[in-house]
């Protein structure tokens, strides 16, 4: 059977997307593993039914396998989770109000469950992370420079690195490059010439819009919950 | 105009006098230190009051930062865990030895120091924790100099100097956003880079006793090694005195720096 993975990301507290995504995978052919890949919650919304429906899915649902993201981040430095760091980032980029909704719109029930949750998964030779391995908060795009984006698959050591920040759906691979190095030390010199290895980065998109990625023939489908998917993009 | 850049003194103070001494008889007054004043070493305040008297351009380094903040380093900067307990021993030693007014002074020196189209850093430009390894991936190394917008980036920590250039690189890609129809491509050449690492003063780890150093000249923009003998048997007596870990001293003596080198020259420190 075709092993798929369904990457989703930036709910936000929304259970009807939720819900929507669900019922669309359970017409997708394949055997399906369902990735969340943080920002189940936000500060617009209440998040307990999504998160309570995440902790316990449905008996004909697929079961989650959660990250957190940059919202978790945040709402868990706000509540000491963090040691000494508070929600500095979202209350300089939205004010202390977009704080205190945050905190309101998630009971204090579920934070350990979300302080449980990893920063990201290696699968196979795959990288699922909310932003990237230097930061939950790495807003990679496919505008991103191409030197970046090495970096942040050399970091992982992996040869795709599925991201979710941006909320933007793309598929960048890295087709072929070059570069000569020259180390003159204490030894003598030596030059060598490295290529760039073939890799991509994907933006799996957020709320409605999310990814479907074939693990054995590496394509990748962007689709909008309720609607036809994209046509595949092959995998190289 | 030539310019000295010393880093990694690691309170050796016969090391780091005869090193500014070469220096002064090359006629070179610009100096940069890449930080790491203390550590491992017997004379911590002598070479700060040294560095400060003189009125070196110094930047942090990560055994100054640990000094003044704690200890935080991630698992690359110790090989092994017997060389961990080891500098945990010299951290708490120089912690004690160290003047509140030198602490003062190591507390408040900046994680970089820019000029022109140079950045100095002691690690990288991300941490000054993190390794630039001379063979460590190129366009990973490339990434660490052009995100910091330099041309030139002169590090230390490793105690191996190196010069490193990285030219003629490019990246071709291939884009397809959800939202257009097409497939895009890409090319795009790299920038011509170099990293310059000034090795270390106090702790060589090149496989000899010999003091390292960088002198650079703008107007040829040529950087050379320097190697320096020192009186190390000196050094050595003062570490033993000290009640420093004795390894210090052997390792000084016989040039086995290799003990405490990083193991794995990818590793790519993301704390």
């Amino acid at each position: 059977m075709i092993e798929r993975w369904a990457l989703i990301s930036g709910l936000k507290g929304d259970l009807d997307t939720y819900e929507l995504i669900q019922k669309d995978l359970k017409k997708t052919p394949g055997n399906i593993t369902l990735f969340v890949l943080g920002d189940m919650i936000g500060p617009s919304k209440n998040c307990n039914a999504l998160l309570k429906r995440l902790i316990n899915p449905k008996s004909n649902e697929l079961r989650p396998q959660c990250i957190y993201g940059w919202w978790e981040e945040q709402l868990l430095a706000e509540t000491g989770y963090r040691g000494n760091q508070r929600a500095e980032a979202l209350r300089i980029n939205k004010g202390e109000e977009v704080v205190k909704s945050l905190l309101s719109s998630v009971d204090e029930s579920f934070l350990n469950w979300l302080a449980s949750l990893q920063f990201g998964f290696v699968e196979l030779d795959c990288g699922l992370m909310h932003g990237s391995s230097r930061d939950v908060g790495d807003d990679l795009t496919s505008e991103t420079p191409p030197l970046t984006l090495l970096d942040r698959l050399t970091r992982l050591q992996v040869n795709r690195l599925f991201t979710a920040r941006s909320t933007k759906q793309f598929h960048l691979q890295l087709k072929k490059g070059i570069i000569d190095s020259e180390v003159c030390d204490l030894r003598g010199n030596r030059k060598q010439e490295q290529k760039v290895p073939q890799k991509a980065v994907i933006g799996i998109g957020a709320g409605k819009n999310y990814t479907l990625y074939d693990v054995g023939t590496d394509n990748t489908q962007f689709v909008q919950a309720g609607y036809k998917s994209e046509k595949i993009i092959k995998g190289f | 105009m030539k310019q000295a850049v010393i880093s990694c003194l690691h309170a050796n103070l016969p090391a780091v006098e005869a090193v500014l001494k070469d220096i002064e008889l090359q006629g070179i007054t610009n100096i940069t230190c890449l930080g790491d004043l203390v550590g491992y070493g017997p004379q911590p305040n002598e070479v700060i009051e040294l560095i400060r008297d003189k009125r070196i351009s110094t930047c942090q380094g990560c055994w100054d930062e640990d000094v003044v903040d704690g200890l935080d380093a991630c698992d690359c900067s110790y090989p092994s865990q017997l060389a961990e307990k080891r500098g945990h021993i010299a951290h708490q030693w120089t912690t004690d030895q160290l003047t509140k007014e030198n602490k003062d002074f190591l507390a408040k020196l900046p994680y970089s120091i820019r000029k022109d189209k140079c950045l100095f850093v002691h690690g990288s430009p991300n941490s000054q924790h993190e390794y630039l390894l001379p063979d460590m991936d190129a366009f990973a190394a490339l990434e660490r100099v052009e995100t910091a917008r330099a041309e030139t980036l002169f590090c230390g920590h490793t105690h191996q100097p190196y010069i490193r250039e990285l030219a003629n690189g490019s990246i071709a890609v291939k884009v397809k956003n959800a939202d257009s129809k097409d497939i895009q491509e890409k090319e795009m050449d790299l920038p011509m880079r170099r990293i310059v690492n000034a090795g270390s003063v106090g702790e060589p780890r090149h496989g000899g006793t010999k003091a390292t150093y960088v002198v650079y000249d703008e107007n040829t923009n040529e950087v050379k090694i320097r190697e320096v003998e020192y009186d190390v048997e000196l050094t050595c007596k003062a570490i033993i005195k000290a009640g420093l870990p004795q390894i210090f001293a052997w390792r000084l003596r016989n040039g086995f720096e290799f003990a405490e080198q990083a193991e794995d020259a990818s590793h790519v420190c993301e704390r």
